[in-house]
């Protein structure tokens, strides 16, 4: 049980970041399966060069949440999509990632390990030798990895628990603070309406940009802390994040309803952690109803769906 | 009504009690594929061999992470809270998941092909911890040196890969260190998926001498479209892995996934029997089970030569249409 509250609440950063591109500025943006990743390999290349945690954590945000200003800056200038604009930045993003780890896959081990040698090297001969011509003269050596130091230990013992959460309410208090302000009013302001901002002087391009921003750091620093938490990055990991996140946000408003904004930041958090203890259940049990795994796609895709479609049937205002 | 749940009480009561003793076994691997399925098959063939029931006297719960980083955590800490007793990791992705939380039961690794790089183990051989496992290491060299022995003007070799596994990558380098000994210069053809695999053919095969593929997971998947391609170029294909060779490659030198699985099963076994981990040693596929793959009539149709005494040597050949094992 831990262990799925651990990872609910790291999905609950990013699907407080869906949330706000989702819910609160209304702009539909996929590029967390890319900033995802590169928090995740931001992060995994800091700690292996021997950087500390915290500092390896905050820039691998920051990265991501320079991803999320890209799009924006992509969708305002050029006036296109935020939903097209994010596919070109999060298709870009995989490139991006690799060219980060330079690797697909970066481990962040928790003991030294030796060098990497070739097969030949580990065998001590060449197979085929009486028959292969000419020779190799190559020792392929691959460094070994250094130990990286890491917040957790992975005992489910409460101690990994408490840091997420530490971070899940530390991060939201900020938000909740910062959507308080003025700025942040304003900010809700251009998701409800987007001429209300203009009115006020303000040039409504700043908002996409600010949102957006927020956004995809908080998507980056869940992928940075789940990377350290499961010990490896790779360049697979985002996939889906969006349709996942936004599982979890639409879950939270079913539990609490619909409730003033103070308790909107509740949603994702909430609901990350029940969709976290559905997947486990559906693992635990759904081969017996003959549930397969594989079929959790598509469930999740389905309840998006009909939520969204049960919405419009209700002539309910609240879209995706 | 009442009859049947009563009957299904029963029923159940007596499974529960029929698999108590019963060691249960944790399988997990990435994605649903063939060659992964081999290995999974290859496990338990070699469980039965070792005279363990399935179902009786082993219990496995095999999970599947549909290709997703985050399910095969999860998965792995379904194992770790669950009482399973011993884990078996197929894949990099599932391995690294597993080894990070599941510390005081035996974790058993299988098709990775760097477990050192990956942060698995130490080094291979013996390790003082819960971890061992097989690894799926092609001898790259060996396939360098294949290449030249049957193209001796080969020039450059086209390395088809998908630049996201990282199985692939790690044998790519291992292909550009070897290389330059034997004058050969690597080219990289990348692709993500099937069709951009495909484009890579198209677009840079005609500048290439052979094509060389390793245990590409993606090359796999699109192999019989890859060999079309390469046909139409009249371009060689040497392969790492006996299933992709049987698709349309020239010549293959490995192992077929089946035989990594059950090698991994004989590691299961030996710790079922009660050895530790700490008492095994990881290791790759031995030269004695290297198979060396040879279709004739492709090498007809593409207009090359194979010397006679690598043609002796080949355990399986493709000729008139029918593959024959020697």
């Amino acid at each position: 049980m831990i262990a799925i509250l651990e990872q609910g609440l790291l999905l609950a950063l990013a699907a407080m970041g869906v949330y706000i591109s989702f819910r609160i500025v209304d702009l539909p943006d996929l590029t967390p399966d890319g900033s995802y990743i590169v928090g995740a390999a931001v992060v995994a290349a800091l700690l292996r060069s021997g950087h500390g945690w915290v500092s390896s954590v905050f820039l691998a945000a920051l990265a991501a949440s320079a991803a999320g200003f890209i799009t924006a800056l992509i969708s305002t200038r050029f006036k296109i999509h935020t939903l097209l604009a994010s596919i070109m930045v999060m298709t870009g993003l995989y490139s991006v990632a690799i060219r980060i780890m330079n690797s697909p896959n970066l481990p962040i081990p928790r003991f030294s390990t030796e060098k990497v040698l070739s097969y030949e090297q580990i065998v001590g001969k060449t197979p085929l030798d009486d028959i292969l011509g000419g020779s190799v003269s190559f020792q392929y050596e691959k460094e070994g990895v250094r130990a990286a130091i890491v917040p957790f230990n992975n005992r489910a013992d409460g101690h990994d628990l408490f840091i997420i959460a530490m971070f899940v309410v530390v991060i939201g208090f900020l938000l909740w603070l910062f959507l308080r302000t003025e700025l942040g009013t304003m900010l809700r302001g251009y998701g409800r309406n987007r001429f209300a901002v203009k009115v006020l002087g303000v040039n409504p391009n700043f908002f996409a940009l600010m949102g957006l921003t927020v956004a995809n750091f908080l998507v980056g620093l869940s992928g940075a802390l789940f990377s350290m938490y499961s010990g490896f990055a790779d360049v697979n990991m985002g996939a889906g994040m969006v349709v996942v996140c936004l599982a979890s946000v639409i879950l939270g408003e079913i539990i609490f309803g619909s409730r003033e904004f103070a308790y909107g930041l509740l949603f994702p958090v909430v609901g990350a952690v029940v969709y976290q203890i559905l997947l486990s259940l559906a693992m635990k049990y759904g081969y017996r109803i003959g549930f397969k795994p594989s079929d959790m796609k598509l469930l999740t895709a389905m309840f998006v769906v009909s939520v969204i479609a049960a919405r419009r049937f209700k002539k309910s205002e609240v879209t995706v | 009504m009442l009859r049947k749940s009563l009957a299904a009480v029963v029923a159940l009561l007596l499974v529960s009690v029929l698999s108590f003793g019963a060691v249960r076994i944790g399988i997990t691997q990435i994605v649903d594929h063939p060659a992964l399925n081999a290995v999974f098959d290859g496990i338990v063939k070699a469980l039965e061999d070792a005279g363990f029931k399935i179902g009786t006297d082993v219990l496995i719960d095999r999970q599947n992470a549909q290709g997703s980083v985050q399910n095969a955590a999860a998965i792995a800490r379904k194992f770790a809270s669950e009482k399973v007793d011993i884990v078996v990791a197929i894949t990099t992705p599932s391995a690294q998941a597993c080894v990070q939380v599941i510390t005081d039961r035996p974790v058993v690794f299988s098709a990775v092909t760097d477990p050192v790089g990956a942060g698995l183990i130490k080094q291979m051989g013996r390790n003082d911890s819960n971890v061992v496992g097989v690894s799926d290491m092609v001898p790259v060299s060996t396939h360098l040196r294949l290449i030249k022995t049957v193209f001796p003007n080969a020039k450059r070799v086209g390395v088809l890969y998908n630049p996201g596994e990282a199985n692939s990558v790690t044998l790519t380098n291992m292909a550009k260190a070897a290389a330059p000994s034997l004058g050969l210069t690597i080219v990289d053809m990348t692709g993500t998926n099937a069709s951009e695999m495909v484009a890579a053919v198209n677009s840079v095969g005609p500048d290439v001498d052979v094509i060389y593929i390793g245990t590409d997971n993606t090359a796999a998947a699109s192999m019989q479209a890859i060999g079309a391609a390469a046909l139409r170029l009249k371009k060689p294909i040497v392969a790492a892995d006996i299933d992709i060779a049987r698709q349309g490659g020239l010549i293959g030198f490995g192992f077929d996934y089946f035989q990594v699985g059950v090698e991994t099963g004989k590691l299961v076994v030996e710790i079922l029997k009660g050895k530790k981990p700490s008492e095994l040693e990881s290791h790759l596929i031995g030269p004695e089970s290297l198979l060396l793959f040879i279709n004739l009539d492709l090498m007809k149709e593409l207009n090359v030569s194979i010397p006679q005494e690598i043609i002796n040597r080949a355990n399986i050949v493709v000729q008139n249409g029918q593959e024959v094992k020697r």
